[in-house]
């Protein structure tokens, strides 16, 4: 299976791709509109702020070309932690900004109840649920930890299309779906067998 | 619920693992990093911290070969230090795989840097490293270039600074107990734990399983441990079920292809 990490210039590229190919994955990082479509799947990386990522998006003209695989062609694609963000319609990161708009979502700064602190930084236990939890095949729910990093964090219009939460002073969006739009909020290549598990039910998962 | 973390230091010097006490070059040697950071992602570290300790002093970042070589050894998140003086550097460590990078002596030569930095990568990115000396009469001044150069600023006062300048974590570092094995300074841990909204990673002083819980327990998010892996036979595993036994919360799971 080859997967195309979509090359805009901003994401922790190299851990991914390390991860996808220890799994199994044949990657390529690309930016070349050829070679997406021809990629059996997509993943849409991402570190830094909202504003500035969809600004390298736009800019790099794979806007379009994006949409059309992901909303047309149905091309399965995992975004992780900024990558799941951007599918939202919309961040308050830093003043408003307009995102992909591929899921009903908005994103939004993370308020937590005492002692919890922000950023969410550290390992948190994922709970499950809804037609994709799929994702979590073979991990204990509730009992799952993964990697988080963040300081925002989506809400999704639909309840449905929120697949995973944890718990930080709060509930905290931990993953995300719909149909062949599938993200993580936490780092699943740096959580170590938990998230190379999930990267695994994510190749396997028949669309 | 979040975990608490443990954290091996890494202090890289010419690019191997070595320990100083107190900053001074009472030197040892302590292995390869690279080899030795994947020992760790098998005992199921929650993290790693990695400072080239010569790089501020020789005007240069650390390496961005040996980070990378460590990314593809591993799968955990890892904070790279050592000289990060420039938007370019961050992005270059970022981009072979480290997480979030740990700015000292740079922040205080232009606090600016933390918050341009936060803008541009998110606060969680960017670790606010602050090494401290305790004076006589009690104060705790921040140093900065290793320990070489005193600032005469409050370490207190300068966590919250960085703080309002948008670092995402801090790390706090007692010079005096580096290397020493006697104990995290828990007054200021828990001083600042409370009055800071974000993350603060202890570090330096741990000789004992007992050290790792106080500094835990006293508000501490995360622990960074070095000699104490190094010298002693105390394993991440050992201080895990340790924490875990005595009531911390801590990641039960086992590491990578473990």
């Amino acid at each position: 299976m080859t997967i195309a990490i979509i090359d805009y210039g901003m994401g922790n590229v190299r851990s991914l791709s390390n991860a996808l190919e220890y799994v199994g994955a044949d990657v390529v990082l690309s930016k070349d509109p050829g070679e997406l479509a021809e990629a059996d799947r997509l993943l849409l990386p991402g570190v830094g702020a909202f504003g500035d990522a969809m600004a390298a998006i736009n800019a790099s003209g794979l806007r379009s070309v994006l949409d059309r695989l992901a909303l047309e062609e149905r091309k399965p694609v995992l975004g992780v932690c900024l990558g799941m963000q951007l599918f939202a319609r919309r961040s308050h990161e830093h003043g408003e900004h307009e995102g992909l708009g591929w899921l009903d979502a908005e994103v939004v700064p993370l308020k937590v109840a005492a002692p919890a602190k922000v950023p969410h930084v550290g390992w948190n236990a994922v709970s499950f649920s809804g037609p994709n939890a799929w994702l979590f095949d073979g991990l204990p729910d509730g009992e799952s930890d993964y990697y988080f990093v963040h300081s925002f964090h989506m809400i999704c219009a639909d309840p449905v299309d929120r697949i995973a939460t944890c718990d930080h002073g709060g509930p905290v969006t931990a993953a995300v779906g719909r149909d062949n739009l599938i993200a993580a909020q936490f780092h699943p290549e740096k959580s170590q067998d938990n998230g190379l598990q999930l990267l695994t039910n994510w190749m396997k998962h028949q669309f | 619920m979040l975990k608490k973390r443990i954290i091996p230091k890494f202090l890289i010097r010419g690019g191997r693992l070595v320990k100083l006490r107190r900053f001074d070059d009472d030197q040892r040697e302590a292995g390869n990093p690279v080899s030795t950071a994947k020992v760790y992602d098998s005992y199921g570290i929650d993290e790693l911290l990695i400072v080239d300790i010569d790089a501020t002093a020789q005007d240069r970042v650390i390496g961005s070969g040996m980070v990378e070589r460590i990314a593809e050894e591993v799968f955990i998140p890892f904070t790279a230090g050592g000289g990060v003086t420039s938007i370019e550097a961050i992005e270059a460590l970022l981009k072979v795989g480290a997480d979030k990078v740990a700015i000292n002596s740079a922040a205080v030569a232009d606090p600016g840097f933390v918050t341009r930095a936060a803008n541009r990568f998110g606060d969680q990115c960017i670790v606010a490293s602050i090494d401290y000396r305790e004076e006589e009469g009690g104060a705790k001044r921040v140093f900065t270039r290793g320990g070489n150069l005193p600032t005469g600023m409050d370490a207190g006062e300068w966590a919250l600074r960085m703080q309002d300048a948008h670092a995402g974590e801090i790390l706090l570092t007692s010079i005096d107990r580096d290397g020493m094995m006697n104990g995290y300074d828990l007054d200021l841990i828990a001083a600042l734990a409370d009055r800071l909204d974000i993350p603060l990673i202890a570090s330096s002083g741990a000789g004992s399983l007992a050290d790792c819980k106080a500094a835990l327990d006293a508000g501490a998010s995360a622990i960074t441990i070095s000699s104490m892996f190094i010298f002693t036979d105390h394993s991440p595993i050992k201080v895990r079920t340790y924490l875990q036994t005595n009531g911390v919360s801590v990641r039960s799971q086992k590491g990578s292809r473990s």
